[in-house]
């Protein structure tokens, strides 16, 4: 696709040069998928739900059983697969705004546009929840309280995640290599830190 | 909680001697060769300080570990802090000189303190130990959760551990009972432990049933560049007035005030008090003013912010400290720092933290502080401020704990590494019933943290990017405000 791309982990991240970068700039973050995975929960299917069957029907257990291994079923699949996303994308245009994609594995996708006007600044940050702490990419809105996620549903590595920063403070007009970093005692968000390898 | 002193054996420094302790345990006395020939090979230690009580909140153990963290990131070290989330800040902070701290969203459930789920920090903590690259943790204070927990999986995952005590425990009632059983477990396989004087360590070695040779006594210290005497004024020698700074609680013995400021009054009648701090005591405070009628001798001045605690102290003569019971004691620290002729209940450490002619000791009965006070009103002609500074600048600096500190941090990373079978056997000799429960609660926390290296492989942890002061560093710890400064930065990946 791109000539520039490199893998890490899971996560497959191309940068599209079909186009001249000042009028449009295309990012994407792919998922590959892990065949034995898929194997290995077709597999786990086949058992749970075949031996809740036989338990109601043969052994006269309640049909709770039944649902009780539907969930446990349903919680094995989300633990192993993970979100339904194949890829997630960036399209910078420097001069309309950028839109965010995302390609679920059903095909559906969804999209939002976000006016260049209404950028304020793209940050990368740490988020720290009570089991992990991750880097994220996020748009400062004009006007919104709320930070926009470039990345809704994946959360690809820091490397990835530079490349697409770059591209959006040139496309916004940060360019800046040198920046400040403020503790701010109030912050409703955490503390924006920028990188500059 | 005991109210007599729990060491009668400690013995009183002598006084033409500085009161600080020796960092080796061991009886030969200390070398200072020693230091500096470990200063050669120095290596760089990445920290991760643990405790639930750290900035925004303000107290000893949260200045100890900032102070602490400021002069070891000057030596060269990585300094991370871990702590949990304080109302709506919640997330990575930096302070000053790059220090990170970690606000991980665990709501305090008692006393400011997380929750203890015994292994649902254990995610947390092994992703900041893996992306922070973390060679050593330091665990503060006894009665947080959070560093029983984190000393724990530390422990687990294989990193050298320091454990620094920084207040004195009873051993009689049932909660005294309870804690010292959780001291013990935690403690029986720390690589090194710090106390804040021989009278905590002690204590802690009688609590813990620790091996002496792995307690150090490293002193606190205090700011003194923040805590200076006011200038040369002349002091009118006709009043004499005398503040008491403290938290009003039951073990800072604020019912000792209530019976030795009306005794004083009545028998100086050119003494002055200023009260500051609050508490649940407050109330006995006020109804002696009312039955005495010292509403004009005694003044109350409510909760008083860290920032202000120098402009309070030096409007004052004496100080007035009477706890019950003290580790180490650095409201009297400051107070000598500020030029203030201290008078103290003789409890705890206290004994150890001054000149005897800088402090004056007291039994904690109201006689006998009644007796301090009258002894210190007739030496403090001969009490020079400036001179007092210059002492306790002398005597006591954050930079000299820090070093005394990375003495300690390398002598734990030479310990050496044990799997979990010789680790249990430490946990076995805790009790009979107390040894074979920890036992299996160590097993579980292995059998966890095993899991979770197959869930989320260490390698698929990202490595936090360090970063590096672009500017000079040229203030030093104390001329910072916390959380005020911006300095500019780079990073490198």
């Amino acid at each position: 696709m791109g000539e520039n791309s490199f893998a890490h982990r899971k996560y497959m991240y191309f940068h599209d040069q079909k186009y001249p970068h000042e009028a449009i700039d295309i990012h994407h973050i792919e998922v590959q998928s892990n065949g034995a995975k898929r194997v290995f929960l077709s597999l786990l299917t086949a058992i749970v739900v075949g031996n809740a069957l036989y338990l109601v029907l043969t052994k006269e257990k309640s049909v709770t059983l039944l649902f009780s291994s539907f969930l446990l079923w349903a919680f094995l699949r989300k633990l192993l697969l993970g979100k339904p996303v194949k890829k997630e994308s960036v399209v910078i245009m420097p001069t309309l705004g950028i839109q965010l994609e995302t390609l679920y594995i059903s095909g559906r996708i969804t999209r939002q546009f976000v006016p260049v006007s209404k950028i304020l600044k793209p940050v990368l940050q740490e988020c720290v929840t009570p089991v992990t702490c991750y880097w994220s990419l996020s748009l400062v809105l004009r006007e919104e309280e709320e930070l926009t996620p470039v990345f809704k549903e994946l959360r690809p590595p820091l490397k990835m995640l530079i490349p697409v920063w770059k591209a959006l403070c040139a496309a916004t007009g940060e360019g800046s290599s040198h920046s400040r970093t403020e503790d701010s005692g109030d912050a409703e968000e955490g503390v924006r830190s920028e990188t500059n390898p | 909680m005991s109210r007599k002193n729990l060491s009668p054996s400690t013995l009183k420094p002598p006084s033409n001697l500085p009161p600080r302790s020796t960092v080796a345990p061991a009886p030969p006395p200390s070398q200072p060769g020693n230091a500096d020939g470990l200063m050669g090979d120095r290596e760089r230690h990445r920290i991760l300080m643990v405790c639930d009580f750290f900035y925004p909140n303000f107290g000893g153990v949260e200045s100890h570990i900032y102070c602490l963290s400021q002069c070891l990131l000057k030596l060269g070290h990585k300094v991370v802090v871990l702590t949990h989330a304080y109302g709506n800040r919640s997330g990575v902070r930096y302070m000053t000189h790059g220090l990170r701290v970690y606000y991980i969203p665990w709501r305090p459930f008692l006393m400011q303190n997380a929750l203890p789920t015994f292994y649902g920090t254990l995610p947390i903590m092994r992703t900041i130990l893996v992306r922070e690259k973390i060679t050593l943790v330091h665990g503060h204070s006894a009665f947080s959760t959070l560093c029983h927990e984190a000393l724990m999986h530390a422990r687990t995952m294989g990193y050298k551990v320091v454990f620094t005590d920084h207040s004195l425990y009873g051993f009689a009632d049932v909660g005294s009972i309870h804690m010292n059983k959780v001291l013990q477990f935690t403690l029986a396989d720390v690589s090194q432990a710090i106390c804040v004087s021989h009278t905590s360590k002690e204590n802690t070695v009688l609590r813990s049933g620790l091996p002496p040779e792995k307690v150090y006594v490293v002193p606190n210290a205090v700011d003194t560049a923040m805590f200076t005497p006011a200038p040369e004024i002349p002091r009118s020698n006709d009043e004499i007035v005398i503040v008491v700074v403290s938290r009003l609680v039951y073990r800072k013995g604020a019912d000792l005030l209530v019976e030795v400021i009306p005794e004083v009054c009545r028998l100086y009648p050119h003494v002055r008090f200023v009260v500051g701090g609050d508490g649940p005591k407050r109330v006995r405070l006020e109804e002696m003013r009312e039955k005495h009628f010292l509403q004009d001798r005694v003044e109350m001045l409510g909760a008083i912010p860290h920032s202000r605690v120098r402009s309070v102290l030096i409007s004052g003569h004496i100080f007035l400290n009477s706890s019950l019971t003290e580790a180490f004691c650095i409201a009297i620290l400051e107070a000598a720092s500020c030029g203030l002729l201290t008078v103290s209940t003789r409890v705890g450490g206290v004994p150890e933290v001054l000149p005897d002619d800088m402090v004056v000791l007291a039994e904690p009965d109201p006689v006998d502080l009644v007796r301090a006070i009258k002894k210190a009103i007739t030496i403090l002609p001969t009490i020079d401020p400036q001179d007092m500074h210059k002492r306790v600048k002398k005597l006591y600096d954050w930079h000299d704990v820090a070093r005394r500190t990375e003495i300690v941090y390398d002598r734990a990373m030479k310990c050496p590494n044990q799997n979990l079978l010789e680790r249990l056997g430490r946990y076995l000799s805790c009790g009979s019933w107390a040894g074979k429960l920890f036992c299996l609660v160590m097993i579980i926390d292995f059998l966890l943290f095993r899991l979770l290296q197959l869930v989320q492989p260490a390698n698929d942890i990202e490595e936090v990017p360090d970063m590096v002061m672009a500017l000079g560093e040229g203030s030093s710890a104390g001329d910072d405000i916390p959380g005020q400064s911006s300095r500019r930065w780079s990073t490198t990946c």
